[in-house]
C-alpha cells in the first residue's frame, strides 16, 4: 500500500468514446465490448512505477452524458491529471473537445495535466478524424496527445503512464505545492517528503489558517 | 397562535380574539421594514437582533417571518457581505426560524412553522448557493450559523438539498473543507455531511474523491479511536454512509488507504474491561463498517460478489479476526451487542471463503499453555450463553463454517470423541483441553441430565462446580438464583429453569444436527459417519451401565422427551414440543443415505417399535409423526442390510402391519400441510442493528429472549428456524423416494431362493438321497417364501379392502403391481375422472329432477285452481240460466207453482253452498250479485201476486241461510 505519490486522474469526453473501456483495460487488462453506460462516476486504481518510484493512480471515470455534467464537474478541481478522450470514428466527439476543454479550464486547477486521447484507433478503416488533426488540436491547447485502443490495449498503458510522468516532472520542477492535496497529488509513506515536511502537516496548517 | 391566526393578520385584529398572533405579525413586519428600509446602520442591527429574539421564541413570529422575511434576509446576505454583524444577525435569525420551538402549544396536527420555513428556504436553489458561498467567510460565526442552517435544511428536505448542492459547482468541496476547520465547525460539518451523504451515491463518491476517508480516519485517531467521544461516533456514521452499498468507495478505501485504519478502531486500548456506553456505540459502529464491507456494493452491481470476496480476503489479511475474536469471544467485559456483532462479522467473513475458513480454524485463543482453538471457544459460547441473540450469532458462525466446507466438517467431526468420565466433571481450568467434539457430546449428556426432572438437583450442583465466581457473572447468577429458588420449592422458577435447560440442550442438539447434516452433504460421508457411529458414550450415570452408541442415546433422549411431556403436562409441553422434532431431524439427517447408521439404529429392536408407536401416536404433533414416518422410510430406502429382522422388508412389513400403509403415507401429507412446512422461507434470524437508534442499541440486552419466550406460546420459533428450506426440500425429495421404494419392495419381492435351473439338475457325483435332500430344502425354502408372500399379500388385500371402498384423494400407488403400476395408475386416474364426472352428472340430474317436480307441483296447483274456478263459473252460469228460465216462466206464466219456487229455492241454496266451497273472494261478489238477484226476483214475485206469503216463507228461509254462509266464507 506504500507509494511515493498518489495522483488523482479523471477521464472525460463525450459519451461512448470508450472512457470506461480505457480504464478497464488499464486496471484489469481486459476489454469489454459491451459496456453499460456509466452512471455518475466510477472508480479504479492501479500502481505504476516512474523513476523507480511507486506511484498510485486513483482514476475517476466520469459519465459522458450531458445530464451528469454537474456531477462530474465536482471532480475537476481535485484532479492532477485528466484524460480527454474522443472517438476517431466519430467526428462530433472531436468537435466537442473545445467545450470539454473549456469546462476543464474553468473548473480544474490550472496545473492539471491533460492528455488528449483519440480512442478506437484499431478501427482505422472507419476513421473520421486524422491523426494530424488530433496532433494539431493538442498542440494548439498545450495537451499531450496519443492515439490509443482500449480494445487492443495499444498505447493505453503509455497514455496513463505518460500523464503520470508529466505530473511527476512538474512536481520535480516545483510547479506544485504537494502539501496541498487539492491539486490531486498526495505524498505517500515511502515517498520523498514534500516541501512542508509531512502529509498531515499540510492539512493541519490549512485548518489553522482558515479561522 | 396557530397558522390561521398567524396569517389572519388584520382580521384577527379586527375581531380582537387573538391579539398576540396579530401583534407578532405586525411586529415582525415592522422589524423587517426597519431592516430593509432603515437608514441608520445601528437601527437596522437592533432591528435584526430584535427579530432574531422574537423568532427564536414564538411560533407565531416564525410563521410571520416565513411569510415575509426570507427575501429581506437573503437580500442582506447577498448585498451586505461587508457588514459582518448584519450577516451574523441574519444568519442567526434564519437558524432561529428553522429551529422547532419545543414547548408546543395548541393541537398536534398544526403546521410546524420551522418545517414550513425550511421548505420555503430550500425551494430556491439560489439560496443554497448563497449559503454555500458564505462558508468561505472569515468570520467564525458566519460559517458556524451557515452550517447549522444547511444541516436544518438537510434534515427536513434532504433530497432537494442533495440535488441543489450537487448542481452547485464545488459545493461539496466547500463543505468538505469545513472538516479541516476548527473543532466546533468541524463537528458541525460532520453532522451536515452525514445528512448529505444519506442515500446519495454521487455525493458519497465526490466526498471520497475529496479525501473524506483520510479526513475521517485522522479525526478518529485524533479523538482517541473507540475510546473517543460522540465525534468518533459521528465520524463512523459518516464513514458508514460513504461505504453503504457503494462498491466504488469500498474499492477506493481498500486500494488506497487499506482496511487497516478501520480495523485498528476495533483494537481495545486502554482499559479493556471498561465499556462505557459511548465506547460500545463506537465499537458497534466500527463493526457495522466491517459488516458493510462484507456486504459489498448495491444489489444491482454486477461485480458485487468479486468485490465482496476481495473485501473479505483483505480484511482477514489485515488480521481482523484477532480483533473480532477478542471482542466477540475473549473479552469478558464486552457488552452483549458488541459480542454479537463481532460474532456475526466472523461468520460473514468465513462463509464460502476457503482461505478465511482455514484461517479461523487455525486460530487459537488464550496464552500458553492454556490455548484453545477459537472454534471451541465459540462453541462454549453456544453452550453457556444465556442470551438468545448471542446464541444465534455464535450458531451463525458454525453454520457459516460448515457451509461448503467438508474439510472443516471432517475436522470437527473427528474430534467427536467423548472425554473420560473424570474429565467431564473436571473444573473449568481443564476445560480448554477438551476437544470440540467432546465439548459437544458433553453438552449433550448435560442436556440429558438437565432434562431429567430427578436429575435436576444433581445438575445444579454440577453447574455450580462448573462455574465458579470468576466466570461469567450474569450466567452464573441466573443459575445460582434458580438453584436457590428450586431448593425453596418455588414451582414457577422450577419450570423456568427447566425451560432454560431445555433451550440449552436443544441448542446443542441443533448444533450436532447441523454438523452432521453438513457432513453428509459433504464428501466425508463414510468417514464422518463411521466416526460418529463408533462413538460410545461413557454413561454419566452409573445405573445406565454399559457404554452405548451415541445413536442409541439419541433415541433414548427422544423417548425421554416424549415422557417428559406426558408426565408433567401443561407448562413444559410447549417447551418440549420442539425437542423431539430436533432429535428427529438429527436422526433423519443422520440416517440419510447411510446404511451403517441404519444398521446401528435397527440393531436395537425396541427402536423400531418405539418409532412405530411414535408415528401412530395420536397425541404427538403432526410434525413429529411425519418426521417419524420419514425416519421409517429411510430405514427402507437406504437399508442395505441382508440380515433378517433388520432389512427393508421387515421394516415395510412392520409399517404395514402396525400402521397401515395408507395412514403411513397420510402422515407425510399431514406434515407437509402443517404450518412449518408450508410456510417455510429462507429466514434469517439476524436482525440488522439499526444505526438510527444508536443510544438504545447499546442497551440491547436480552430483550429478545423475553420476546421469543413469549412467542413460544403460540409457535415454536426455534422450530421454524430449524426447518429451513434446505431441510424441507430434503424431506420432500425423500418422501417421493420412500413411496417408490416401498412400492418397489412389494412389486419386486426378494427371492430368498435363487432359482438357478442348473442347480435343480442332479449334480454329478451326487447321490439320489443328497439330491432329494437338496431339493427338499429348496422346496422348503420356497414354501416359507410363499408363506411370507401370502402373508404380505393378505395385508395388502386388507389394506386394499380398507381403502377400496372410498375413493381417497390420496394417491394409492402401492396397490398396483410393479409392471402394471403405470397402467393401473392411468386407469385409476381415468376411473377417478369418470366417477367424478358421473358424480357431477348425477348431481346435475338430481337438481333438474327436483326442479321438474317443483314445476309439476306448481302446474298441478294452478290447474286445480283453474279447475275450481271454472267449475264455480259453470255452476254459476247454470244457476243463472235456471233462474232466468224461471223468471221467464214467471213472467210469461204470471203464476207459477209453489213447487217451482220451491225448486228454484233449493237450487239457489245448492248453488250458494257450492259457491261457499270454492273459497274464492270473487265468487263472493258473484254470490252477492246472485243474492241480490234472488232478492229482486222475490221482490218481483211479491209484487206479482198472490203467492207472496208462501214465497216470503221460502225467501225468509233463504235470507236466513245466505248471510250465514257468506259469513262463513269471510271467515
Amino acid at each position: 500500500m506504500s507509494y511515493a505519490y498518489l495522483f488523482k486522474y479523471i477521464i472525460i469526453g463525450d459519451t461512448g468514446v470508450g472512457k470506461s473501456c480505457l480504464l478497464l483495460q488499464f486496471t484489469d487488462k481486459r476489454f469489454q465490448p459491451v459496456h453499460d453506460l456509466t452512471i455518475g462516476v466510477e472508480f479504479g486504481a492501479r500502481m505504476i512505477t516512474i523513476d523507480n518510484k511507486p506511484i498510485k493512480l486513483q482514476i475517476w471515470d466520469t459519465a459522458g452524458q450531458e445530464s451528469f455534467r454537474s456531477i462530474t464537474r465536482s471532480y475537476y478541481r481535485g484532479a492532477a491529471g485528466a484524460l480527454l478522450v474522443y472517438d476517431i470514428t466519430r467526428r462530433e466527439t472531436f468537435n466537442h473537445l473545445a467545450s470539454w476543454l473549456e469546462d476543464a479550464r474553468q473548473h480544474a486547477n490550472a496545473n492539471m495535466t491533460i492528455m488528449l486521447i483519440g480512442n478506437k484507433c484499431d478501427l482505422a478503416h472507419r476513421r473520421a478524424v486524422s491523426t494530424e488533426e488530433g496532433e494539431q488540436f493538442a498542440k494548439e491547447h498545450g495537451l499531450i496527445f496519443m492515439e490509443a485502443s482500449a480494445k487492443t490495449a495499444q498505447n493505453v498503458e503509455e497514455a496513463f503512464i505518460k500523464t503520470a510522468a508529466t505530473i511527476y516532472k512538474k512536481i520535480q520542477d516545483g510547479v506544485f505545492d504537494v502539501s496541498n492535496e487539492s491539486y490531486g497529488i498526495k505524498v505517500g509513506y515511502g515517498g520523498i517528503p514534500g516541501p512542508s515536511g509531512g502529509r498531515d502537516g499540510g492539512s493541519a496548517q490549512a485548518g489553522g489558517c482558515c479561522s | 397562535m396557530d397558522l390561521v391566526s398567524g396569517y389572519k393578520g388584520m382580521v384577527g385584529l379586527v375581531f380582537g380574539n387573538d391579539n398576540s398572533g396579530s401583534n407578532e405579525d405586525s411586529y415582525v413586519e415592522r422589524l423587517l421594514d426597519r431592516i430593509s428600509n432603515g437608514v441608520l446602520p445601528d437601527d437596522r442591527r437592533n432591528a435584526m437582533a430584535e427579530l432574531q429574539s422574537v423568532v427564536a421564541e414564538s411560533r407565531g413570529a416564525q410563521l410571520a417571518f416565513g411569510a415575509m422575511g426570507f427575501p429581506v434576509l437573503m437580500g442582506v446576505l447577498k448585498e451586505e457581505r461587508d457588514d459582518v454583524e448584519m450577516i451574523r444577525g441574519a444568519l442567526e435569525t434564519l437558524v432561529s426560524a428553522l429551529t422547532p420551538i419545543d414547548h408546543a402549544k395548541g393541537p398536534q396536527n398544526e403546521v410546524q412553522p420551522a418545517l414550513m420555513n425550511t421548505d420555503l428556504l430550500s425551494r430556491e436553489a439560489e439560496n443554497i448557493s448563497l449559503l454555500l458561498s458564505l462558508l468561505s467567510e472569515e468570520d467564525f460565526y458566519v460559517r458556524y450559523y451557515t452550517l447549522q442552517i444547511l444541516t436544518a435544511l438537510l434534515t427536513n428536505s434532504q433530497n432537494r438539498l442533495q440535488e441543489a448542492i450537487l448542481t452547485i459547482p464545488r459545493g461539496i468541496t466547500r463543505l468538505m473543507d469545513m472538516l479541516m476547520d476548527r473543532e466546533v465547525i468541524r463537528n458541525e460539518a460532520l453532522l451536515l455531511l452525514t445528512h448529505l451523504t444519506r442515500e446519495a451515491e454521487e455525493i458519497q463518491k465526490i466526498l471520497v474523491f475529496e479525501g473524506a476517508f483520510e479526513k475521517i480516519f485522522s479525526i478518529i485517531k485524533e479523538e482517541g479511536g473507540s475510546e473517543g467521544g460522540v465525534v468518533v461516533q459521528d465520524c463512523l456514521e459518516l464513514l458508514n454512509n460513504l461505504l453503504r452499498n457503494n462498491a466504488s468507495n469500498q474499492v477506493l478505501l481498500r486500494e488506497t488507504l487499506g482496511f487497516d485504519a478501520i480495523i485498528s478502531i476495533l483494537k481495545l486500548r486502554g482499559s479493556a474491561y471498561s465499556f462505557t456506553q459511548q465506547k460500545t456505540i463506537n465499537l458497534l459502529s466500527a463493526l457495522e463498517t466491517i459488516n458493510l464491507l462484507l456486504m459489498g456494493g448495491s444489489e444491482s452491481d454486477p461485480g458485487k460478489d468479486m468485490n465482496k470476496l476481495t473485501n473479505r480476503t483483505v480484511l482477514v489479511q489485515n488480521k481482523v479476526f484477532d480483533y473480532l475474536l477478542l471482542l466477540g469471544v475473549e473479552s469478558q467485559w464486552a457488552p452483549i451487542p458488541v459480542r454479537c456483532a463481532a460474532l456475526r462479522c466472523i461468520g460473514d467473513l468465513i462463509v464460502g471463503h476457503p482461505k478465511n475458513l482455514d484461517t479461523l480454524a487455525s486460530k487459537v485463543l488464550g496464552e500458553q499453555p492454556q490455548v484453545e482453538p477459537a472454534l471451541n471457544s465459540i462453541l462454549r459460547i453456544i453452550l453457556r450463553t444465556s442470551s438468545v441473540q448471542e446464541f444465534i450469532e455464535a450458531d451463525h458462525v458454525f453454520k457459516s463454517f460448515c457451509e461448503r466446507n467438508s474439510d472443516g466438517q471432517t475436522m470437527l467431526a473427528s474430534t467427536l470423541i467423548p472425554q473420560p468420565y473424570s474429565m467431564t466433571h473436571a473444573p473449568i481450568e481443564e476445560d480448554v483441553r477438551m476437544s470440540f467434539g467432546s465439548m459437544l457430546l458433553h453438552g449433550l449428556t448435560l442436556g440429558e441430565s438437565d432434562g431429567d426432572l430427578e436429575g435436576c438437583e444433581c445438575a445444579f450442583s454440577y453447574t455450580q462446580g462448573q462455574y465458579p465466581v470468576q466466570g461469567k457473572e450474569r450466567f452464573d447468577w441466573i443459575y445460582w438464583r434458580l438453584e436457590v429458588d428450586v431448593r425453596s420449592g418455588n414451582g414457577v422458577t422450577r419450570d423456568g429453569f427447566k425451560k432454560c435447560c431445555w433451550r440449552r440442550s436443544s441448542c446443542k442438539l441443533r448444533l450436532v444436527n447441523e454438523l452432521i447434516l453438513k457432513q453428509i452433504k459433504g464428501a466425508v460421508m463414510a468417514r464422518g459417519d463411521v466416526f460418529v457411529l463408533r462413538i460410545e458414550l461413557e454413561s454419566p450415570t452409573p445405573s445406565l451401565g454399559a457404554p452405548e452408541p451415541l445413536m442409541h442415546r439419541m433415541v433414548k433422549y427422544l423417548a425421554l422427551a416424549s415422557n417428559m411431556k406426558n408426565k408433567d403436562g401443561k407448562t413444559s409441553t410447549k417447551e418440549n414440543s420442539y425437542v423431539q422434532p430436533i432429535i428427529l431431524k438429527l436422526l433423519v439427517t443422520w440416517l440419510a443415505d447411510c446404511p451403517n447408521a441404519i444398521q446401528c439404529f435397527l440393531a436395537s429392536r425396541p427402536h423400531l417399535t418405539y418409532l412405530l408407536e411414535l408415528v401412530s401416536n395420536p397425541s404427538a404433533t403432526m410434525c413429529i409423526r411425519g418426521l417419524g414416518a420419514v425416519l421409517l422410510g429411510e430405514c427402507v430406502i437406504y437399508n442395505k442390510s441382508g440380515e433378517s429382522g433388520k432389512d427393508a422388508f421387515t421394516v415395510v412389513d412392520a409399517i404395514s402391519q402396525k400402521i397401515g400403509l395408507t395412514s403411513y403415507f397420510l402422515k407425510f401429507d399431514e406434515m407437509m400441510k402443517s404450518f412449518l412446512f408450508s410456510s417455510v422461507k429462507p429466514t434469517k434470524l439476524h436482525k440488522p442493528l439499526t444505526r438510527s437508534a444508536a443510544a438504545s442499541m447499546a442497551e440491547i440486552d436480552d430483550v429478545d429472549e423475553q420476546d421469543s419466550s413469549d412467542h413460544k406460546n403460540e409457535d415454536h420459533p426455534i422450530l421454524s428456524s430449524l426447518f429451513d428450506s434446505h431441510f424441507v426440500n430434503f424431506v420432500k425429495s425423500l418422501e417421493g423416494n420412500i413411496r417408490e421404494t416401498i412400492v418397489d419392495v412389494y412389486s419386486r419381492p426378494k427371492s430368498e431362493v435363487a432359482v438357478v435351473p442348473a442347480e435343480l439338475e442332479l449334480k454329478r457325483g451326487e447321490s439320489d438321497k443328497d439330491y432329494v435332500e437338496r431339493l427338499k430344502s429348496f422346496v422348503q425354502k420356497q414354501c416359507s417364501e410363499i408363506q411370507n408372500l401370502l402373508g404380505r399379500n393378505a395385508t395388502l388385500a386388507e389394506n386394499l379392502a380398507k381403502t377400496g371402498g372410498s375413493v381417497s384423494s390420496q394417491p394409492e400407488q402401492r396397490t398396483s403391481g410393479g409392471v402394471d403400476r403405470v397402467q393401473a395408475e392411468t386407469l385409476r386416474r381415468d376411473l377417478q375422472e369418470a366417477s367424478q364426472r358421473i358424480e357431477m352428472l348425477k348431481a346435475e340430474k338430481a337438481k333438474i329432477e327436483s326442479e321438474a317436480s317443483m314445476y309439476q307441483n306448481l302446474a298441478g296447483k294452478m290447474e286445480s285452481d283453474l279447475k275450481s274456478l271454472s267449475d264455480a263459473y259453470n255452476s254459476l252460469e247454470q244457476a243463472n240460466f235456471h233462474l232466468e228460465k224461471e223468471v221467464k216462466a214467471l213472467k210469461s206464466g204470471g203464476a207459477s207453482t209453489p213447487s217451482d219456487v220451491e225448486a228454484i229455492r233449493a237450487e239457489a241454496r245448492e248453488e250458494a253452498q257450492k259457491e261457499s266451497e270454492a273459497e274464492l273472494n270473487d265468487l263472493l261478489v258473484c254470490l252477492g250479485q246472485e243474492q241480490s238477484r234472488v232478492e229482486k226476483l222475490s221482490a218481483r214475485l211479491t209484487e206479482l201476486g198472490e203467492d207472496v206469503d208462501k214465497l216470503l216463507e221460502g225467501v225468509g228461509d233463504d235470507m236466513g241461510l245466505l248471510p250465514e254462509d257468506s259469513e262463513k266464507e269471510e271467515e
